[in-house]
């Protein structure tokens, strides 16, 4: 039997930061979130590489967009399983690294690690993306504490 | 060459001391960044390159405090489907040739 891993979101605290998500999803269409850091690949290889790249992050990050369905706002719930954890896992990955990179900007790299963040100082937008890059980093620990074995086993 | 779906924890060939004598040896540094949490490296070690926990740990720690960690060492082509595959879990991979690597 298929394990799975059922959470239940408070909807008022999670709707408003996928507008963030989705838009730093949507920069990712056409941008690596971590770039090819390979000097040493050459120009056709290095192109084939960055296309297969792109398309697996636009694969996993349209399996973790799809996580937030009509289901998902008629009762809260989300699931993560055996197929689509490995997926959703490195979709949040990609998302914090563009978020970081693109909506955090005033944001230290210790105060991001730590967390310790005054949130009634950023500004709206500030606040919501530093609150989507936790979200993003909680549905990653969850799917590693309780999916670990599977995602390895597959 | 193949790349994306290659997996070369599920294939590992033995490396042959006149491959290596001819090409070098290659090594898969991995890269610190501020982003990708402790935990997600380990299991990222741990799949793509078949560490044990206590490896993976050690590996991410010492790209934590040291900025890097050599994961991986051996012919160039192996060298290149382990950074790709790291790459793909959005690890910041690089190559250096022997005498690069510190």
């Amino acid at each position: 039997m298929e394990k799975r891993v059922e959470v239940k979101l408070e909807l008022p605290s999670v709707a408003p930061l996928l507008d963030v998500i989705k838009a730093a999803a949507d920069s990712l269409r056409d941008g690596l979130a971590a770039p090819l850091g390979m000097k040493e690949i050459e120009g056709e290889f290095r192109d084939a590489w960055t296309g297969e790249l792109l398309a697996g992050q636009n694969r996993d990050v349209g399996a973790l967009l799809a996580l937030f369905d009509s289901n998902f706002f008629a009762t809260g719930w989300i699931s993560f399983t055996e197929k689509n954890a490995e997926a959703i896992v490195r979709a949040c990955s990609a998302l914090r690294l563009r978020l970081r990179g693109r909506f955090l900007p005033g944001l230290n790299d210790e105060a991001l690690e730590s967390g310790e963040v005054d949130l009634d100082v950023l500004p709206e937008p500030v606040r919501k993306a530093f609150m989507s890059y936790v979200f993003l980093a909680t549905i990653q620990e969850v799917i590693i504490q309780h999916l670990d074995s599977s995602i390895l086993g597959s | 060459m193949t790349t994306g779906q290659s997996n070369p924890h599920s294939s590992p060939a033995p490396l042959g001391a006149t491959e290596l004598a001819l090409e070098g040896v290659w090594h898969v540094v991995v890269l610190n960044d501020p982003v990708n949490l402790m935990s997600y490296v380990v299991m990222v070690f741990k799949k793509v390159l078949g560490f044990d926990e206590t490896k993976a740990r050690r590996h991410m720690l010492e790209v934590h405090e040291q900025g890097r960690s050599v994961v991986w060492s051996g012919l160039r082509e192996k060298a290149e489907a382990y950074a790709f595959t790291l790459q793909q879990w959005h690890l910041t991979a690089v190559l250096e040739s022997d005498g690069e690597a510190r």
